[in-house]
């Protein structure tokens, strides 16, 4: 089973950099995830890996060996992609065994692989319909059905939810993580969707133009981002930052906004004072109370088990996630509280985390 | 407004759909009915159309001269069904080839294609026909096969190769992950989803080659004469006998109207399909 090494991996048309410096070690049996806005070279990164696209600088490893120059065939990956690419004229049972025809398997042994994929896929009953006479959903599962028929030990996917309605997506999220394991396969999948990279993988890449700019777990990424695009880009709703200048660094470290002094997490070195740097925090970390810096309460809005509250202060806007329904009047005034441990701060100049 | 926008959108439409069909019908119409009327019934002014002028005549006649009508037709089909298969064989793969593989100079080679066609028929008839003839060529099915397809690939590979790089690249990569190689990905993926173009050029190159009266006119003697040269010996150096011209006219009319028929049906079936579909 594969480990697949990414080496300063780069992609160009011409003289435009798609990709560039990507390094990237996925184990063996891992779910990793390439997370990023549109055009970022998610997908062309997952082409590379998977031989469709090829490699302008660095190099790809799977399990140590160069595979550049091999045909995905002979890399031993499947993809599913976007819009399924079914063959139109082909029925469920003839998309799925193509491979293996051509592979030359013999006709009964493909009758019975692609029976058997279909059961597990619940797709027993459709296999001499055509794909243009199936829901999305089930376009989706002949997709998968014609990846896993061959036992690749890698599978790529290319943003394989994004045509399903959102209750579908989470239910096929659901099935692919639960595949993933049951098979024993590394997969990488691609998704522009942070929530659902966040809820399927072991470890998310979040690129932006061209480059990796976090590796980690959800977990990581999400509560000790290292840049600020990875914590603008990561949480819903998304993270208001703030600029301020650090007024004390060791010993109790704080930053001014304006009139208003918020304090910063403890660590030695951590902060210079005088420094230029951008500070934000998680809506969940937000805490409304008795005492605290004094803000307006600008909209309320419930989502069901929590309420985001948007508030208005001097030092810009603050967005609260409470659970529960809360009431509050819009223009009332409410004074919250900001735990200094939960601060993410960063550094105006080089957008990284302090 | 705008609905009254629309109805003239419409009532514009069905009117130049009409008039387009007019002209389009009205010669075969004219053939018909002159193909069945008497010499002097048609040849006044204005045509007597009473009854008594209609007549079947002209096809008995016709019919009569059947060795030379039957050949000119056989040798019609052959020489347009070998131009129209050898066509898309040939063109179909080099249109692929020229879309999607990575071909130097690719836009140049599809310049000269076309250029080939540029020339006047006339000019190159001469060193044509001297050619041929030094091959021993002339008179033979074989001789019009090799000249229409020459007229016919260029067409056939301009129009089948702005459909292929229509296609969405989508279906190619899934065959590639799928293990095939790029032949397989042509017949086995491509080509089925192509049916409708590939019916389109077909129809086109067979009705070029059943057309075809200059080359065929000066490249053959008797034994290869083609359906227009039949019908034109009716007209004859002293009397044309339009009834009879105009009889085996719509004898050689049928066989396309048939096949355009056929393949309609496929087409516009292919497209009604939404084979394209994502």
């Amino acid at each position: 089973m594969p480990e697949i090494k990414l080496v300063n991996v780069g992609k160009s048309y011409g003289t435009i950099n798609v990709c560039h410096d990507i390094n990237l070690k996925i184990a063996d049996r891992e779910f990793v995830t390439l997370l990023g806005s549109s055009g970022c070279g998610k997908t062309t990164t997952l082409n590379m890996i998977g031989g469709l696209d090829e490699v302008t600088t660095g190099d790809i490893l799977m399990d140590g060996r160069r595979v550049n120059d091999l045909e995905p065939i002979d890399r031993d990956v499947a993809m599913v992609f976007q819009n399924y690419a079914l063959y139109p004229h082909m029925t469920v049972a003839q998309n799925i065994g193509f491979n293996l025809k051509l592979k030359g398997i013999n006709a009964a042994d493909i009758a019975a692989r692609v029976s058997m994929v279909a059961a597990s896929l619940d797709l027993s009953h459709l296999l001499e319909r055509y794909p243009k006479q199936l829901s999305g959903g089930q376009q989706q599962r002949v997709a998968i059905g014609r990846a896993i028929v061959r036992q690749p030990k890698v599978f790529l996917f290319d943003e394989p939810f994004s045509n399903l309605d959102a209750a579908l997506r989470n239910r096929m999220r659901g099935e692919v993580r639960e595949l993933h394991n049951r098979l024993g396969v590394t997969s990488i999948f691609v998704t522009h969707d942070q929530e659902e990279a966040l809820s399927i993988s072991d470890r998310v890449a979040l690129m932006n133009r061209g480059r990796i700019e976090q590796v980690g777990t959800p977990e990581e990424i999400y509560a000790r981002p290292a840049t600020r695009y990875v914590v603008s880009f990561i949480g819903s709703p998304q993270i208001e930052l703030m600029q301020g200048t650090v007024e004390a660094a060791d010993g109790g470290p704080s930053v001014r906004l304006g009139s208003v002094l918020v304090g910063l997490p403890e660590g030695k070195g951590r902060f210079r004072v005088g420094q230029k740097v951008e500070i934000g925090i998680r809506p969940e970390h937000v805490r409304l109370g008795k005492t605290g810096i004094p803000s307006t309460v600008r909209l309320v809005q419930s989502v069901g088990p929590s309420t985001q509250i948007i508030l208005g202060w001097e030092g810009g806007t603050l967005i609260a996630t409470v659970p529960g329904f809360v009431r509050l009047d819009p223009g009332s005034t409410v004074r919250v509280e900001i735990p200094p441990e939960h601060v993410l701060a960063f550094d105006q100049e080089t957008g990284l985390r302090l | 407004m705008k609905k009254a926008y629309g109805l003239l959108k419409q009532t514009g439409v069905v009117l130049s759909l009409v008039v387009f069909v007019l002209v389009a019908a009205a010669p075969i119409a004219w053939l018909l009915l002159s193909s069945v009327l008497q010499q002097q019934a048609l040849i006044s002014t204005p045509p007597d159309l009473s009854l008594s002028s209609f007549t079947l005549e002209n096809y008995t006649a016709v019919f009569g001269s059947a060795a030379q009508l039957g050949r000119g037709i056989f040798n019609s089909l052959v020489i347009s069904i070998a131009t129209t298969a050898l066509a898309i064989l040939l063109g179909a793969p080099a249109a692929y080839a020229l879309a999607r593989l990575d071909i130097r100079h690719a836009d140049t080679i599809l310049l000269m294609v076309l250029a080939a066609q540029m020339f006047p028929a006339i000019v190159i008839a001469i060193p044509l026909f001297i050619t041929a003839s030094k091959l021993g060529l002339i008179d033979t099915k074989i001789n019009l096969i090799l000249i229409y397809l020459s007229f016919n690939l260029p067409v056939v590979i301009w129009v089948l190769r702005g459909f292929f790089t229509g296609l969405p690249t989508g279906l190619e990569r899934a065959a590639r992950m799928d293990g095939a190689t790029i032949y397989q990905t042509f017949r086995l993926v491509i080509l089925p989803i192509s049916l409708p173009p590939l019916f389109a050029a077909a129809i086109f190159a067979f009705i070029e080659a059943w057309n075809e009266f200059f080359f065929a006119l000066i490249m053959t003697r008797q034994a290869a004469q083609t359906v227009p040269l039949v019908i034109s010996a009716f007209a004859g150096q002293y009397q044309t006998v339009f009834g009879q011209m105009m009889a085996a006219a719509a004898i050689s009319v049928a066989p396309i109207i048939i096949l355009t028929i056929i393949l309609r049906n496929s087409i516009l079936r292919g497209f009604a399909d939404g084979m394209l579909k994502g």
